[in-house]
């Protein structure tokens, strides 16, 4: 496996609109397609579930600018995965999740990067390319891209974004 | 050489942006550094004492105590200098102290 950083990471069939109201509910709903693709274990939807309890994956976007909607980027441990992928899953409802670098704080989330990752030894890290994402892309181009309600338009521009990002640091 | 033990829930993604970081940086700064990316969960006393350094994410209760200094590297996953530039210092700090690296 090679894991350049240029490898897609975005599949066009792995793209979620969810409706869920909370943490639980829209995990289960993704949780459920994947394990059906094979692209997950059957643990897969537990190790997801308890890793947000314990080791919270929010990510306050209001220090970069409070135009941008916070983030969070749930996964689990390697070993319950069979791909490395980024799913992204647009939330039409606010989910609450505490913050990866200060859980005592909770926030709003209205996007989730849900990280598939089986080779955390790959070249590439996939969390410094989601973050490279939020930090490089512009704020009028990031504040238009979370309004996207089309799985299409998330996909080709997270696709198109990535791919940019990925070349200009080769 | 000055030794980090990276730490997260998973040891799959936060932990291994946090070790890359420190070491590309530090290496920049002029240090000797080899950091560990792990989960927390498999991080104990024994293994504590090969470190240098602890950079969980976020403040981490192991369930025992540790002589190792600790500096929290959440910030570095932003990817913004503005933002990783406090904790590069810290760290700096720490190795500059320990007299390694």
């Amino acid at each position: 496996m090679s894991n350049l950083a240029t490898d897609p990471l975005f599949n066009e069939n792995e793209v979620f609109i969810s409706n869920a109201s909370n943490q639980e509910e829209v995990f289960r709903e993704v949780a459920e397609s994947l394990y059906k693709k094979d692209l997950v274990t059957e643990d897969f939807i537990n190790n997801l579930l308890e890793r947000e309890k314990n080791y919270p994956t929010g990510i306050d976007m209001s220090v970069v600018s409070p135009k941008i909607p916070n983030i969070a980027i749930p996964h689990t441990e390697s070993e319950f995965v069979k791909t490395r992928m980024i799913v992204p899953i647009k939330l039409t409802n606010s989910i609450s999740f505490h913050n990866m670098i200060d859980p005592s704080k909770e926030f709003d989330v209205r996007f989730l990067f849900m990280i598939l990752n089986d080779d955390p030894e790959g070249q590439s890290n996939i969390l410094a390319q989601i973050m490279d994402f939020m930090a490089r892309t512009s704020e009028n181009e990031l504040v238009s891209f979370f309004k996207a309600s089309d799985p299409k338009d998330i996909y080709s521009f997270l696709n198109r974004k990535f791919m940019q990002y990925a070349k200009d640091n080769d | 050489m000055f030794k980090i033990l990276a730490a997260c829930g998973a040891g799959v993604n936060s932990s291994h942006q946090i070790k890359d970081a420190l070491e590309t940086e530090m290496g920049n700064r002029g240090y000797d550094v080899q950091a560990d990316a792990v989960m927390v969960k498999d991080i104990t006393e024994d293994m504590m004492k090969n470190y240098d350094l602890f950079t969980p994410i976020a403040a981490t209760d192991l369930g025992f105590t540790s002589d190792v200094p600790v500096v929290d590297a959440g910030p570095i996953l932003y990817r913004m200098p503005a933002m990783a530039a406090p904790v590069y210092d810290a760290v700096e700090k720490v190795i500059k102290e320990s007299g390694k690296g």
